[in-house]
């Protein structure tokens, strides 16, 4: 059965080795290239890496489990302030500002959802608007030591000490470097976690929770797992983009923020831990797109209807989003490479091709 | 803090608030108790409707009854259009589906609306003119009363159509069990395009009640929708009534949370929708919905 | 063990007014295979929905084992040893065959979402064994053609078999089976009768399932009780049960039911 895995994740693997080679390729290659601003570039790219982690994390609890969040810009938030204010107020280690923001991030998703249980749809769609609402007020509120609606700017380079060793991350291609190994490693886990008995109770209570209960599938466990899981991502990121942007405000997170999160994971298709991955990146692209046209100065307006209509349309159109047309485009390959071959599966009378005698 | 708050203005104060979330949460109710979809678009249709009456008011200098009339006329149409085109064509099996599409389609009226009409702040004629009311030590601004008084005339003229009417009744039938509705003849796209129409020109009448207090930008439905929406699923989506109680209660929290401790207004009324759903799943005076195993 | 695998007492549920289930005792002893039967509305899934703990009954105790079961958790029943189907299939309609067999072995697979996620040691063996208990299940009911196939695609009588199927793979000691014969024509009940019969004597079964077709039930019970309105109305062998006047009485009211000859 291993070997069985290997070969399966072996070919599903394929992509994901591709992006990976990407991603080492890109910064060198750069630096090639004329009239580009390869700080600039890389410094976006590192945005899109960051909003990554964030959706394959809301994917597995949209996607995978079938609940539903309009406030991962809370998450992400919290990870982000609990990062700043532990690297600028009390000038601990970048490394150690993460884990504990991504703890803390995780252990309110824990939290989060215990009332998600009771709820479901819309009711659910509203107890997360009204959590990724409250968060950056409740930032502004205590603003004494949060730095309030003006921020938190001016965060040290982030830090890695390893023994003897410290890392430092000053650049652009440093930071960069950072999320691609950050991101990479969440990937593996979220694949890992999503082919593996975990992820079938995932599916299994999205598919039928009655079934799911009948089977034994602790919906109390998952469903907070699946919520704490999604925040722990969201928190990771969270830190990451604070110290990529050396500097956060509350502004940063509003609910427009937690519908990108949910747009990516919806148009790379629920589901797929790769399709969150391509989602993130291509609406990343897409809103850095928009900003190079003519009509720079109507931008917001635009970004907004394009985005508002990608949800319509992939939803309309492509329900399974982008990891559905490839599914689809694979099929239909493997389909005409077998046309000629008989077909395998026979329909077998109960009785017939029963082994009890 | 002390409690010596001036209780009566504020109560005063947070049923007309509460009036506004109601009333937007009649639209919210009605789509979904017709199409069973839950919108999170009615915040923007209204606010687009709006637009559209003030354009009449401005631009073409109609009085106002005509244009307040007119732009119903449009809401009803556009509501039913957006039905039409958009939300048939979606397969609504899961519920993230509809969420997902009426979250694109506020993006959409969003961003047309900043296009068209710009995002500065205008003023908006105010449909009565006189002297505030007094009682005792409260103010009553005639504006107020009149959306307290639209409020409870739409409530009891909405719940006397689905509960006596014929198309009402076929209304409510098409949501319960489309089949069965289908069988007797009742046509499902007929009466899903006349809910939204319905609810959208209902979004249309609170936009224009609001305006004058609001200003007219593209974001002044934001907040309100927002907390009609809770008030919605508090008070039990498929409930009037209940989008009334549920608008009212949390009117009055949002006046004496806003006069206590403003910077919290929407964390407050939040923890307390949670609240509310986490003992009643299916909000106050909701149905609950059980699966049949 | 001495006493009944099954032991329920006194049952009673009610929703809204509604006296759904009342005051009903039964019992099923190891390697019965015991039929729950009566007329539509009669309570029998809401029975079902009560060991499954679904519904919370206001009355009665369920014993299973000798252990009070009342007021277990839904998810610790198949811990217990208990396991269903279900009257509308409820299957994993995005996740094929195998996949749906796998998740029924969900208590037996150790997991936990760091171990699956950091894939530590013993998460690949517990799955290996898992597929292979699986394959026997599907080798057993004749599903191998279906093995890989998606079950939304599948005709509802071999969803049937793949939710009966998911049942036996987690190896319960009581099955619960909830109308197995709906949709199938006789050729495929019998069949069905054939296979439930095998699996008791080769795994020690023990059965109790709630059907409308007579003549199934009336060839495979061992034991038959009957429900009407709530109600335990008769108890005994198919050949009482099916010459009680009460029982007869009961079906008249609907006139496409009759207690034929198996």
């Amino acid at each position: 059965m291993g070997v069985r895995w290997l070969r399966r994740g072996g070919r599903a693997a394929a992509p994901y080795g591709l992006a990976l080679a990407a991603v080492l390729v890109i910064p060198p290659l750069l630096v090639i290239i004329p009239g580009v601003a390869p700080g600039y570039v890389l410094y976006l790219v590192s945005l899109a890496l960051i909003y990554a982690i964030v959706a394959i994390g809301l994917g597995i609890l949209v996607g995978h489990t079938g609940q539903i969040s309009l406030g991962h810009a809370g998450f992400f938030a919290i990870g982000a302030y609990t990062s700043a204010l532990l690297t600028l107020r009390l000038g601990l280690p970048f490394v150690v500002a993460l884990v504990v923001a991504a703890s803390l991030s995780a252990a309110i998703g824990f939290l989060l959802g215990l009332p998600a249980l009771r709820l479901s749809g819309p009711y659910l769609a509203v107890a997360t608007l009204g959590f990724g609402l409250a968060i950056p007020q409740l930032v502004v509120w205590q603003g004494s030591w949060t730095g309030g609606s003006s921020g938190l700017h001016g965060l040290p380079p982030a830090s890695l000490p390893l023994g003897a060793l410290t890392i430092v991350f000053r650049t652009d291609q440093d930071y960069y470097y950072l999320a691609a190994a950050v991101l990479i490693l969440l990937t593996i886990f979220a694949r890992n976690v999503v082919t593996s008995h975990t992820g079938r109770a995932f599916v299994a209570i999205r598919d039928s929770e009655i079934a799911a209960r009948a089977m034994g599938v602790d919906l109390v466990r998952y469903k907070t797992t699946a919520f704490a899981l999604s925040a722990l991502y969201a928190g990771i990121a969270g830190s990451l983009y604070a110290h990529v942007l050396h500097g956060i405000s509350p502004e940063d997170f509003t609910v427009l923020l937690s519908v990108d999160f949910l747009t990516m994971v919806v148009l790379g298709g629920l589901g797929s831990v790769g399709g969150a991955l391509s989602g993130a990146l291509l609406l990343t692209f897409l809103q850095n797109a928009l900003t190079r046209l003519p009509v720079v100065h109507d931008f917001k307006n635009l970004y907004i209807v394009v985005l508002g209509a990608i949800l319509i349309l992939t939803i309309a159109f492509l329900p399974h989003g982008l990891a559905g047309v490839v599914r689809s485009v694979r099929q239909r390959w493997a389909a005409r490479v077998r046309a000629g071959a008989p077909r395998g599966d026979q329909i077998v009378e109960l009785g017939e091709g029963s082994a009890v005698r | 803090m002390t409690l010596d708050l001036p209780w009566g203005q504020l109560l005063i104060n947070g049923l007309a608030l509460g009036s506004l979330y109601a009333l937007t949460a009649f639209g919210i109710v009605l789509i979904f108790k017709t199409t069973k979809v839950i919108t999170f678009a009615q915040g923007e249709t209204a606010m687009f409707s709006t637009f559209v009456a003030f354009t009449l008011l401005t631009a073409f200098q109609l009085p106002f009854a005509l244009a307040f009339v007119l732009t119903l006329l449009f809401a009803a149409v556009f509501g039913a259009l957006i039905e039409r085109v958009v939300l048939r064509r979606i397969n609504a099996t899961t519920v993230l589906n509809p969420v997902i599409v009426t979250v694109g389609l506020s993006l959409i009226l969003l961003g047309a609306a900043g296009w068209i009409w710009g995002y500065e702040i205008r003023t908006f004629p105010d449909p009565v003119v006189g002297p505030p009311f007094r009682l005792g030590t409260v103010v009553v601004s005639q504006l107020n009363a009149l959306i307290f008084a639209v409020t409870l005339v739409l409530m009891a003229v909405l719940f006397a159509f689905f509960r006596f009417t014929p198309t009402g009744i076929a209304m409510r039938a098409v949501a319960e069990n489309r089949t069965a509705a289908q069988l007797m003849g009742i046509s499902i796209g007929r009466m899903n395009a006349l809910g939204w129409g319905m609810g959208t020109a209902m979004g249309a009448v609170t936009g224009m009640l609001i305006a004058p207090i609001n200003y007219l930008d593209p974001s002044m439905m934001g907040d309100v929708a927002l907390k009609a929406f809770a008030a919605a699923v508090v008070g039990g989506l498929t409930s009037l009534p209940g989008a009334v109680v549920g608008g009212l209660v949390l009117g009055i929290i949002d006046s004496v949370a806003g006069f206590e401790a403003a910077e919290l207004r929407n964390t407050i009324a939040f923890a307390l929708i949670v609240l509310v759903l986490v003992v009643r799943p299916s909000g106050l005076l909701g149905k609950h919905e059980t699966k049949k195993v | 063990m001495s006493g009944p695998l099954l032991e329920i007492k006194d049952l009673t549920i009610s929703f809204g007014g509604l006296v759904a289930v009342d005051g009903v005792d039964l019992s099923v002893n190891r390697g019965e295979i015991v039929g729950l039967i009566g007329p539509n509305g009669a309570g029998k899934t809401t029975v079902f929905n009560c060991i499954s703990r679904f519904y919370e009954p206001h009355h009665g105790t369920i014993r299973f084992k000798e252990r009070d079961i009342t007021r277990a958790r839904s998810h610790q029943i198949i811990r217990f040893g208990i396991a269903r189907t279900f009257q509308n299939v409820e299957l994993c309609r995005s996740m094929t065959t195998l996949e749906n067999l796998l998740v029924g072995q969900h208590v037996v697979v150790h997991g936990g979402v760091i171990r699956d996620g950091l894939r530590l040691r013993g998460a690949g063996a517990d799955e290996a064994r898992a597929t292979m208990r699986a394959d026997e299940t599907i080798e057993l009911l004749g599903l191998a053609g279906y093995r890989d196939r998606v079950v939304s695609a599948l005709p509802f009588r071999i969803q049937k078999l793949v939710e009966l199927g998911r049942a036996l793979v987690s190896k319960p000691d009581l099955l619960l089976l909830d109308e197995p014969t709906a949709g199938a024509d006789s050729r495929e009940s019998q069949a069905l009768a054939d296979l439930i019969r095998r699996m008791r004597d080769r795994f020690d079964l023990s059965v109790l399932v709630v059907e409308h077709d007579m003549s199934f039930v009336m060839g495979l019970c061992d034991r038959l009780y009957v429900l009407d309105f709530g109600r335990r109305i008769a108890a005994g062998t198919p050949a009482q049960v099916r010459t009680d006047p009460v029982v007869i009485e009961a079906y008249l009211g609907e006139p496409e039911r009759e207690v034929s000859d198996a």
